[in-house]
């Protein structure tokens, strides 16, 4: 019965001490398999030998209606898919909090907004968003085809929620994607992500 | 950046009146002056849960002489706005100004924020009211009988969600030779002064930056007993702010550690935020002071973390574990009573 009631404090205790994971620019991108909303498995792994973008998305957040609405994430999209790399447009929502989506819901929001992503993942446990350090949306990372991360934060470099800026901002995963693919280094390879919390 | 002046704003709703409604103890030429600033402000909020305006420090504003106006926002219950290192998530407030000729605005002088958790995020802000002065200065010569300085504001207001506001604000002043009278505000300007951090006048610094640990040691003016410290980094990719700082006292005075941020590019050359120091006994004292420090690297050793300091999920875990010791203290207390039921 001690034992039990030590145990019990113990285990309350314990989540105290928590550890903030993250994906760390210069080492490999943590593992994942996720259902795209097709219902089909996509795991990380199956892209190696790629260049992968991963996208944190909730289409109900003024930040990412930024991207959307001035039509800048899904020329992303087309442009680099266009060039063989793999756009993966993650939303980390929970069941019942805002952006969160079935799978039908998200083809629906892909094709009403004319959006390009190679897919469209759901994580409604959130065990992927947090495994990244996901914290924003948009939060953006770039996987080198070594299935190294070289990019980890934000989309671009005006924190606002205002379409007019895409236009004179500075484009961070472009940057990264540019110099990446023509085998140069990455020059600024993580920065703050900005945008509405992710809704775990 | 080039800002375009604020559109022409259309009729302020009526509940905007309130603001600058005089106090109890007014004086009718007060009331007078505060009409006056009434009718001459415009404001237009939009978000729907932050109502901003503007106040001024003095009456009439004098040629070459500075003074302070003050963007208020008014928060509705549940939902809060950002400081300027916003934290894992958020947007600090802008202003973008339209002046008068030869008048210049000073930055925005931050408040000192507090932590909200989202979740598993931690984010720098503001509750309930916050007031931004803004030191004005017009220029020494003012060819005009009254001025106007405009001002767009432009936030991100949260709760679960998050909804960006916009507001165009005029505050229209008289021109007067004479030294400035305070002006209806002038208390609440003054209110608004002494929550911006202190310059850290009487303290000393030194930081340290490391793999495990970024650590900033300190020694307080006389008469402050420190009982928990933590840093406000207000720079990117420093901290990771969710996690919980250490907090221990250190040779001549104290040391507040901070986890390094997951991605930071590992060549801070300086530290710089706001350090909150909590001391007194029954009544809880809290300083804020501004620090801009130049960091050594090696690797500073984490402080241990203080119960009270690791926020609230810790709180409800230790009544949680408490509760269970209690259970484990009456499990103990009743054997000796059964064993002697049963002799």
């Amino acid at each position: 019965m001690v034992r039990i009631a030590l145990l019990a404090c113990m285990l309350l205790l314990g989540p105290v001490s928590k550890a903030h994971a993250a994906a760390i620019v210069g080492a490999p991108a943590p593992a994942f398999e996720l259902r795209d909303a097709d219902g089909k498995n996509v795991k990380l792994s199956d892209y190696k030998g790629k260049f992968v973008v991963l996208e944190w998305v909730n289409f109900q957040c003024p930040f990412v209606g930024k991207q959307y609405g001035s039509g800048n994430m899904q020329a992303l999209q087309k442009k680099y898919t266009g060039m063989g790399v793999v756009w993966l447009s993650i939303c980390s929502s929970a069941p019942g909090k805002q952006g969160n989506v079935t799978g039908e819901e998200a083809e629906e929001l892909v094709k009403e907004k004319d959006a390009a992503p190679s897919r469209f993942l759901l994580d409604p446990k959130g065990k992927v968003g947090k495994a990244y350090g996901a914290k924003t949306t948009p939060h953006m990372f770039v996987i080198d085809p070594k299935g190294i991360v070289v990019y980890n934060g934000a989309i671009d470099d005006k924190p606002s929620t205002r379409r007019e800026d895409v236009a004179t901002a500075k484009n961070y995963v472009v940057a990264a994607l540019d110099a990446s693919m023509s085998g140069r280094k990455v020059a600024l390879a993580a920065t703050q992500p900005y945008g509405c919390s992710v809704k775990y | 950046m080039a800002e375009a002046p604020p559109a022409p704003v259309p009729a302020r709703p009526p509940h905007l009146l309130e603001t600058s409604r005089p106090g109890p103890g007014a004086w009718l030429p007060a009331v007078l002056i505060a009409l006056a600033l009434t009718t001459a402000r415009d404001a237009v909020a939009k978000g729907g849960n932050i109502e901003v305006s503007f106040l001024s420090e003095h009456a009439a504003v004098s040629p070459g002489r500075p003074f302070y106006v003050g963007v208020r926002m008014e928060i509705r219950d549940g939902w809060h706005t950002y400081w300027r290192n916003p934290g894992d998530s958020g947007l600090a407030p802008r202003i973008a100004w339209a002046l008068p000729d030869g008048f210049e605005a000073g930055p925005i002088e931050w408040p000192t924020p507090e932590r909200h958790a989202e979740g598993d995020l931690t984010t720098y802000g503001y509750r309930r009211e916050v007031v931004f002065p803004i030191r004005i200065t017009p220029p020494s010569r003012i060819d005009a009988d009254s001025v106007t300085i405009a001002a767009t504001v432009d936030w991100l207001e949260c709760k679960d969600v998050c909804m960006p506001g916009t507001a165009v604000l005029r505050l229209s002043l008289p021109v007067s030779a004479n030294p400035a009278a305070p002006g209806p505000n002038a208390s609440k300007i003054a209110a608004a002064r002494s929550r911006v951090p202190a310059a850290s006048v009487g303290w000393s610094f030194s930081a340290e930056a490391g793999p495990r640990a970024i650590a900033i040691a300190f020694v307080p003016p006389a008469g402050v007993s420190p009982r928990g410290a933590y840093f406000f980094a207000d720079q990117p990719l420093v901290t990771e702010h969710a996690a919980p700082q250490g907090f221990e006292r250190a040779d001549a005075g104290y040391r507040v550690s901070m986890s390094p941020a997951a991605n930071a590019p590992g060549n801070l050359e300086r530290l710089t935020g706001v350090l909150v120091v909590e001391s007194g006994g029954l009544v809880r004292r809290r300083s804020a002071v501004q620090v801009d420090v130049p960091v050594r690297h090696g690797d500073p050793a984490p402080a241990p973390v203080p119960p009270e300091r690791a926020g609230f999920p810790t709180i409800a875990y230790a009544i949680a574990a408490g509760i269970a010791g209690v259970a484990l203290a009456l499990i103990v207390l009743r054997k000796p009573r059964k064993k002697s039921n049963h002799t």
